[in-house]
């Protein structure tokens, strides 16, 4: 199934100048090459590489995608071009401040800014996250996640708290945003989608067998009954 | 250049549950009623229609439903020694915009105040002793069950209300709460369905000697039509309750049960773009004109009127208040002055259940009051004399919201990230429940809402600035009724692992971040003694004897409960007192 692909989110944008330029193929080189050359909304190649190599470590692939697999850094980059990334929903005034914890985002510009300042300031401390073996960015990732420096305008933790949120958004939200793709997370899970009607079944023990649908209307395949998510589901299926 | 407009009887500000229900009530009064609404036109029918609805990142993630910060926000810090920061972004609590308000997006859990929630000071003296409330700002309501229960059993017949009465007029009954005050009526609808984890909640409850009931919900059970005519549909537990509007028009709503049955009504008239700047003052003070707003084209348009009700959001009516020199500020310092005195909040608590894989728990089911629920550590129900804190809070397994981005749960020791939270995550999912501490929140001297001093809205007005953490009391409160939710947990069968959260824990302070519960209260409270209350318990002014103020800002301190009920309750008893005695005569209500 490939509706939900980085083209056919293009596509649906809207932006069918940028969707035509993508050439038709690219040879795989690493797990990161097929992203390269492919036009990004918000991201450059070497943002989204490091945030796929960043992300694939927050949900690594098993028997269920990885992040990227599952469409993440599609996600992200249309999350960081549009609403959220520019700073809807986000009182801009100042004057800016380090606050505590506990008073929230306080940095002096966007999500979208504040993650591109982030990266840059990761790779140039770090090294190229992609090119590390996954060991090496686990640590990286781990410390990012505790540190209380600076990298590019906030805390590197609250950063990668928001990193965080956006990758679970990614691969838990609707695949209308370009993430989620095939409803790889939600097969993972068992999460039916947005066709809700439950009376039947609320006060039953029962696994709930029917294959995930979006907003969209499309069907999955519940591949998380083959690929073993509940014995019980394959049993009784 | 301000345009003033035609007068009118009564300005409402705000078209959430309180001011529909103002215009309603008084509109049938024979009432010109002319309601400011800062959001827009919506309807259920028309705007929360499914499945469109159901996107969780943009409903319950990125909060489409509600106020929008880089118009509207506070400025928060935990004591008075730090600098107060804007809100930047919303998080631990949601205030609504647009028609219907936050009533859109509640969930639905109506309850009423147990009767020694409403005299909670005298309460606690006469049973354990003044001292027992040394330190605290905690007060009468001034308003008794006894007085409220017709408007409480109101407001239940409004929403359809689904449970099974406790104490119908003094006599027990099974399976309900046995700890209710008195109610003049059983519920209107049968109970919602329960879940497997839930019943095995109730049977463990049951076990250990406690009173498990069906929580009381406005998401409604049968096809049903309310007092003045609105129809409701069956819930089909959805699971998209908290944070959405309810396009099955089977949760009640502000929309539904009241705006379709009086938009019509000549006496009505509904501005929605309308952001109210202030009520404006006689020249004497002892009065308002009316209010001044700002419409969608951005001109100043005043609308004056006999009587003004403000009907907003409880923080942004004590915002409104305090910039129209409204009553007199509170400060901390002295302790003199009313308008910002006693917020408070509610402490949430949770019991985290993991089961084993026969019982299937799938948690996308659901409906926003669908709980299982105990009383017997809320209000006072319980023996406080050697406890050392006041106030509890019912435990709940609730079946409500468990959309998989903001729900993955972990059992304990869980990395919170990589491959072993990702397996972790896929084994629980369908297979967990939380079993909820909803718990009180006393007021003390040192929690309030003022003006911030840096800060200002799009509009130029200075922020609400909110100085909060949670009380010693509540933190001892959180932790001990917690206690008792954890040990149900452990008791009960099929479970291979518990875990806890606490919000209120010692050692954290209260942060703006986490959601935690849209239960803002207090800073303009009800009471009989104008140095302690902003409103008499009409809910009139004491310095200002044609406004009358609605909603959860009245509340002295937060009880264990969910507060639309209280608040609807507080609202038609007002409501009754301004059409029955009032109108025909505006005058203070009760001798300052």
């Amino acid at each position: 199934m490939t509706q939900f692909s980085r083209r056919a989110i293009l596509k649906q944008m809207g932006a069918v100048g940028l969707a035509s330029a993508v050439p038709q193929t690219l040879a795989a080189q690493n797990p990161y090459a097929e992203l390269d050359g492919v036009p990004w909304f918000f991201l450059s190649d070497t943002e989204a590489r490091f945030l796929s190599a960043f992300c694939d470590v927050l949900i690594p692939e098993d028997e269920f995608p990885s992040a990227t697999q599952a469409g993440v850094i599609d996600f992200i980059d249309l999350q960081l071009a549009t609403g959220y990334g520019q700073g809807a929903g986000l009182y801009m005034k100042g004057p800016f401040r380090r606050g505590t914890l506990s008073q929230g985002y306080q940095a002096e510009m966007v999500p979208a800014a504040l993650i591109r300042n982030f990266i840059a300031a990761a790779i140039e401390q770090g090294g190229d996250l992609a090119a590390a073996d996954a060991e090496q960015r686990e640590g990286v990732v781990s410390a990012l996640s505790e540190t209380e420096d600076s990298f590019g305008g906030a805390q590197g933790r609250v950063v990668f708290e928001e990193l965080w949120a956006l990758t679970k958004e990614g691969y838990f939200g609707d695949p209308l945003y370009g993430g989620n793709r095939d409803y790889a997370g939600w097969e993972m899970v068992g999460f039916p989608g947005a066709h809700a009607y439950y009376l039947e079944f609320v006060d039953k023990n029962v696994p709930y067998r029917a294959p995930p649908k979006g907003i969209g209307h499309i069907p999955g395949t519940n591949r998380s009954a083959s690929l073993g998510a509940s014995a019980m589901m394959k049993k009784e299926g | 250049m301000v345009t003033e407009l035609p007068k009118t009887d009564v300005v409402i500000v705000g078209s959430g549950w309180t001011g529909l229900a103002a215009a309603y009530e008084l509109a049938n009064a024979g009432q010109r009623c002319v309601v400011l609404e800062r959001g827009g036109w919506r309807h259920s029918t028309t705007s929360f229609g499914a499945p469109e609805e159901h996107d969780e990142l943009k409903y319950a993630r990125q909060k489409e439903h509600m106020i929008d910060t880089p118009i509207k926000t506070l400025s928060f810090r935990n004591d008075g020694s730090q600098t107060a920061l804007p809100m930047r972004r919303l998080g631990s609590f949601l205030p609504g915009k647009g028609l219907g308000g936050a009533g859109i997006h509640w969930n639905g859990q109506l309850w009423r105040p147990l009767p020694s929630d409403l005299n909670m000071a005298s309460h606690y003296s006469e049973r354990y002793g003044q001292g027992i409330l040394d330190g605290l700002s905690v007060q009468d309501w001034g308003v008794d069950y006894d007085e409220l229960e017709p408007h409480l059993n109101f407001f239940e017949k409004i929403c359809g209300t689904a449970g099974i009465a406790g104490n119908v007029e003094g006599e027990a009954a099974e399976g309900g709460n046995p700890f209710e005050g008195r109610r003049s009526e059983p519920y209107p609808n049968p109970p919602m369905k329960s879940s497997p984890p839930q019943d095995i909640f109730r049977r463990t409850a049951e076990q250990m000697g406690y009173n498990p009931f069906h929580m009381p919900s406005a998401n409604v059970t049968r096809a049903y039509e309310n007092p003045y005519g609105a129809q409701l549909h069956p819930c089909v537990y959805c699971g998209f309750c908290e944070r959405f509007g309810c396009g099955y028009l089977a949760k009640a709503d502000p929309i539904i049960c009241i705006y379709d049955v009086l938009k019509d009504h000549e006496n009505f008239e509904l501005r929605t773009g309308a952001h109210v700047l202030r009520v404006e003052k006689s020249a004497d003070g002892q009065t308002a004109t009316g209010v001044t707003y700002v419409d969608e084209d951005g001109r100043e348009l005043f609308q004056p009127a006999d009587t003004v009700c403000l009907n907003a959001y409880a923080l942004w009516n004590v915002h409104l208040m305090l910039v129209s020199g409204l009553g007199t500020p509170y400060d901390p310092q002295s302790g003199e002055g009313t308008v910002g005195r006693n917020y408070s909040y509610q402490t949430m608590a949770a019991a985290s259940v993991f089961f084993e894989k026969d019982v299937w728990s799938n948690p996308f089911m659901g409906a926003g009051a669908m709980g299982m629920t105990i009383d017997d550590f809320n209000g006072d129900n319980f023996d406080h004399a050697d406890l050392g804190f006041v106030g509890g809070g019912y435990i709940s397994a609730n079946q409500t919201n468990g959309r998989p981005i903001n729900y993955q749960p972990t059992p304990p020791d869980t990395p919170s990230w990589g491959r072993e939270w990702k397996q972790a995550v896929r084994e629980n999912y369908l297979h967990h429940i939380g079993i909820v501490v909803h718990g009180s929140s006393v007021s003390v001297p040192q929690n309030y809402l003022d003006l911030d001093p840096t800060y200002v809205d799009d509009y130029g007005q200075p922020l609400l600035r909110m100085t909060f953490d949670f009380p010693e009391n509540d933190r001892r409160m959180s932790s001990y009724v917690l206690s008792k939710a954890e040990e149900i947990a452990r008791n009960m069968d099929h479970v291979r692992a518990v875990s806890t959260s606490n919000q209120a824990a010692e050692g954290e302070s209260y942060s703006v971040v986490p959601y935690q519960t849209t239960h803002n209260v207090g800073g303009a409270v009800i009471g009989t003694d104008p140095s302690t209350s902003v409103v008499n318990r009409f809910g009139q002014m004491w310095d200002h004897h044609n406004v009358f103020v609605f909603g959860a800002c009245l509340f002295p301190q937060n009880l264990g409960y969910n507060p639309t009920g209280p608040l609807m309750g507080l609202a038609y008893w007002t409501l009754d007192h301004m059409k029955s005695d009032y109108l025909e005569n505006p005058r203070p209500l009760m001798d300052a």
